[in-house]
């Protein structure tokens, strides 16, 4: 892999957020909100509106808000909350951190059980084990995860009362109520990436299993089993890290949607609360902070099949 | 050579195959008699769909599972291969019977090294570590012919080239010392030289080892030039089998008298049309480059700039009426001239037609497209599989000519390209190779153009379906007067039907010369090592040396 690959993909990070964030603050622009008003409550005197927005820059043409806010970004610095005035930075960074803690664990979850369940459907391809992984599947994907969630909270906390069913207690705090907090909400998550990846990975594996170099392999005499593991597996695996990574996409929609129904104070939740209250410079950092952790998630897919791929540098 | 004393190595008797299909039980292969002794090499000719490859991977143990054998055995050193549980198959493939495929490039798995490829082999049937079978490895590639072994064990595919990965392929399949080898049409996706190389590796390590040797080809020159004996396959028969001399200096079938006619020869000259040479050329292409590799939003930005040479400064002129073949090997820039000239790629320099200067796709006009007319290598991937013959000859009567009478005309051009009037009703897949080459052909010639650019448009077909299309073109060029651009690696082939043959290499023209005198002493360096590589096919003229 060469340096020129990472630079390149770098780059294009870098392109994407300043685009993301041109389109951020565009949007909050358009939005019917005024900060100044936000701030200081609807019985303000017009003088005093005024005052702030002077002090706040908001008379200053858009464009040089634009510099402004980025400047600021670029020094790590995401502005105050309207709400709360506290700094968003480190609240934001703060949910982000439980978020990825349930992504990560859904995304773990969710390839121990996708990857075998693949394999079988396409070793056994056109079989009884075939047809009951694709049945799951599709099951799997035409549920929302609203749906799954309430059902989910229903079965296993209202009826069996086995778990929690909803907040969250910090792994460090008490490891085992933080463990079983976090049970359903990545159960929840992992069964619609279960799903999309298990089909993948049993398309691809089904592909490879019919090209030239496993016959060739195969008359090589090598056995099913070496075959399928050193020729096939590799080979098939090699585009679920795309999907992966492209899947971490609809995660971040989806945990905003599993974090409001399991009252988890992720990044999602943060969203939704800066929503509602029209806290502008919120609802900025959170949509950057969730493109920025798309992109950098998916530069590392990119680096890590360029590593498994020798010749993708080529490209 | 053949030790006769010996049973065979390899010993079909009274084989049959059929595949149950939805529609019915299909004869695929019908009382198969083959036997092939130690040190010689048996060539199985045929067509495509005549049964080799199912006879290639019956012999092999890998079946589909609708295949039913219904008698016969297989004999390998007397032990019957039909009665072998999975698990003994496993152990005998790569050990005492190999195979080497047609294309390198897509029998190695792109993301494994070469070495780790090759040495599996030796790990799996002689017991080595991997550690000796990397070094035993090294040896096998160095015996082969590759020149830095070391290196090359550590190479992924997509950094060899496609002889170097067809050695490694061989290497593989000769590294267990087997006694038996099956090659199915190990040449047929290299270059012409490095065919010729690959073919010299082959003949060198058969007479060495001295291994029963199955050569399965659609070629027969080819086969004719390495095995002892020959089998003619047709629907699932063998019509016959003998030494080679034998066979083409008295072929007992018509079916074998027809391919051994089929092959080209450049002594028997097919073209007897002169170009006109009075007044200009039609064509004149003057130092026309082409480069490919666009330079990408951050290259811009960095200012690096990678550009690859597909044309180098070519220069040559089409006479009205001529037959300008262009020969070269794979990367040698033949098809990107072409495509510079029909627009489909960017370049530099300027090409004359009839008098008006073409310097790229803007001049290009609906009367230009009218005159340059292309045909393409494979008809599967040019007609469009959803629309009726019908429909893709319309195309061009309505935009080129008159849209009256639409059925009469289609029926007409059908029937000029030797089809049966009803085809316009049918799909392309429900056509053979050669049946759909001729659609490609009258949709060219649907036109009336003056230029028709045929980029390999037979080296996808079947020998004998070759002779057949290329006598169609050369009566419509009679009947026409159009010129070809005929761009084809097939040498002997083009000496048959060119006026004129320019030789590319690399990108560069290196000469043009007449046909009938391609193969004087005169040539370039180049031509010459073309010309030889590819000697004359072997047969009653040419006895085997």
């Amino acid at each position: 892999m060469s340096a020129s690959y990472i630079l390149k993909r770098l780059m294009m990070i870098v392109y994407t957020l300043l685009v993301v964030s041109l389109i951020v603050f565009a949007i909050t622009q358009i939005l019917p909100a005024d900060a100044a008003v936000m701030m200081l409550g609807e019985n303000a005197t017009d003088e005093a509106l005024e005052a702030l927005r002077q002090s706040m820059g908001l008379n200053a043409p858009i464009w040089m808000q634009y510099g402004q806010w980025l400047g600021h970004l670029l020094q790590g610095d995401f502005g105050h909350s309207l709400r709360t005035g506290q700094a968003i930075g480190p609240v934001m960074f703060e949910a982000l951190g439980r978020s990825m803690l349930l992504a990560v664990l859904s995304i773990g979850l969710m390839l121990v059980i996708a990857v075998p369940l693949g394999i079988i459907a396409a070793i056994r391809r056109g079989r009884i084990a075939d047809m009951l992984v694709s049945l799951v599947s599709y099951i799997g994907v035409s549920l929302p995860e609203f749906v799954t969630a309430t059902i989910a909270v229903l079965v296993f906390a209202d009826l069996m009362a086995w778990l929690p069913p909803t907040g969250y207690v910090p792994l460090t705090e008490n490891f085992a109520d933080g463990l079983a907090h976090l049970v359903l909400p990545v159960c929840v998550i992992s069964i619609i990436l279960i799903a999309h990846v298990s089909r993948m990975v049993r398309s691809e594996l089904v592909d490879v299993l019919h090209s030239d170099y496993i016959r060739a392999a195969r008359m090589k005499g090598l056995s099913s089993g070496t075959v399928l593991r050193r020729h096939a597996l590799r080979n098939a695996l090699l585009p679920t890290i795309t999907i992966v990574a492209l899947d971490v996409g609809y995660l971040l929609g989806g945990v905003i949607v599993v974090e409001e129904i399991f009252a988890i104070p992720g990044i999602g939740r943060q969203l939704i609360v800066a929503i509602q209250a029209r806290d502008l410079p919120s609802i900025q950092a959170g949509v950057l902070i969730m493109a920025a952790t798309y992109s950098i998630v998916n530069f590392a897919a990119d680096i890590l099949y360029a590593w498994l791929d020798k010749r993708i540098q080529y490209d | 050579m053949a030790d006769l004393q010996q049973p065979p190595v390899l010993d079909i008797r009274g084989y049959s195959l059929d595949y149950e299909a939805p529609n019915g039980t299909f004869h695929a292969l019908k009382d198969i008699n083959l036997s092939v002794p130690r040190g010689e090499i048996l060539g199985l000719v045929g067509e495509s769909g005549s049964g080799k490859t199912s006879l290639a991977w019956s012999i092999m143990r890998y079946l589909p599972k609708n295949a039913r054998e219904t008698a016969g055995t297989i004999l390998l050193s007397g032990e019957d291969l039909m009665k072998k549980s999975v698990s003994e198959i496993e152990t005998m493939r790569g050990k005492r019977i190999s195979m080497v495929f047609q294309d390198p490039s897509t029998s190695l798995n792109p993301t494994l090294s070469l070495g780790t490829q090759l040495s599996e082999v030796l790990t799996r049937h002689r017991g080595l570590t991997r550690r000796q079978a990397w070094r035993e490895g090294e040896a096998m590639l160095a015996r082969v012919g590759l020149k830095t072994p070391a290196a090359m064990m550590q190479r992924m595919p997509h950094e060899a080239s496609g002889g170097e990965k067809q050695r490694v392929v061989i290497a593989a399949a000769f590294a267990c010392n087997p006694e038996c080898i099956l090659f199915d049409e190990p040449t047929t996706a290299l270059d012409v030289i490095t065919a010729r190389q690959i073919l010299d590796l082959f003949v060198e390590l058969q007479a060495e080892t001295g291994v029963a040797s199955l050569y399965i080809s659609h070629d027969l020159a080819l086969v004719a030039r390495t095995a002892q004996r020959v089998a003619v396959i047709r629907r699932g028969e063998i019509v016959e089998q003998g030494p080679v001399n034998a066979i083409f200096a008295q072929a007992q079938q018509a079916y074998t008298r027809e391919l051994i006619a089929a092959v080209p020869d450049p002594r028997r000259r097919l073209v007897e049309t002169r170009p006109d040479v009075s007044g200009d050329a039609l064509v004149k292409v003057e130092e026309v480059s082409v480069h490919y590799g666009r330079t990408g939003f951050f290259s811009s930005l960095t200012g690096t700039r990678e550009r690859v040479t597909g044309n180098r400064a070519v220069s040559l002129d089409i006479r009205r009426g001529e037959i300008l073949g262009i020969v070269g090997e794979s990367g040698s820039g033949k098809s990107t001239l072409a495509k510079a000239m029909t627009g489909l790629n960017r370049f530099e320099g300027r090409i004359w037609f009839d008098g008006r200067p073409i310097t790229g796709l803007k001049d290009m006009d609906t009367a230009y497209r009218k005159d340059v007319q292309i045909i393409f290598q494979h008809p599967d991937a040019s007609l469009n599989p959803r629309q009726k013959i019908r429909e893709i000859l319309s195309r061009p009567l309505k935009l080129y000519g008159s849209a009256a009478q639409l059925d009469q005309q289609i029926g007409d051009m059908l029937e000029r390209v030797r089809l049966p009037r009803t085809h316009a009703d049918r799909y392309p897949h429900q056509l053979s190779g050669g049946e759909k080459q001729r659609v490609a052909i009258a949709r060219a010639f649907a036109s009336r153009p003056r230029l028709v650019i045929c980029d390999e448009i037979t080296s996808a077909l079947d020998v004998s379906v070759q002779a057949s299309v290329i006598e169609l073109l050369l009566d419509l060029q009679k009947q026409s007067d159009t010129a070809y651009l005929f761009i084809t690696h097939d040498l002997n082939l083009i000496r048959q039907i060119a006026h004129r043959i320019a030789v590319m290499y690399r990108g560069d023209l290196i000469e043009i010369a007449d046909a009938e005198t391609i193969d004087s002493p005169d040539r370039a360096e180049y031509t010459r090592r073309l010309i030889q590589t590819v000697a004359p096919p072997a047969g009653a003229t040419h006895p085997s040396s």
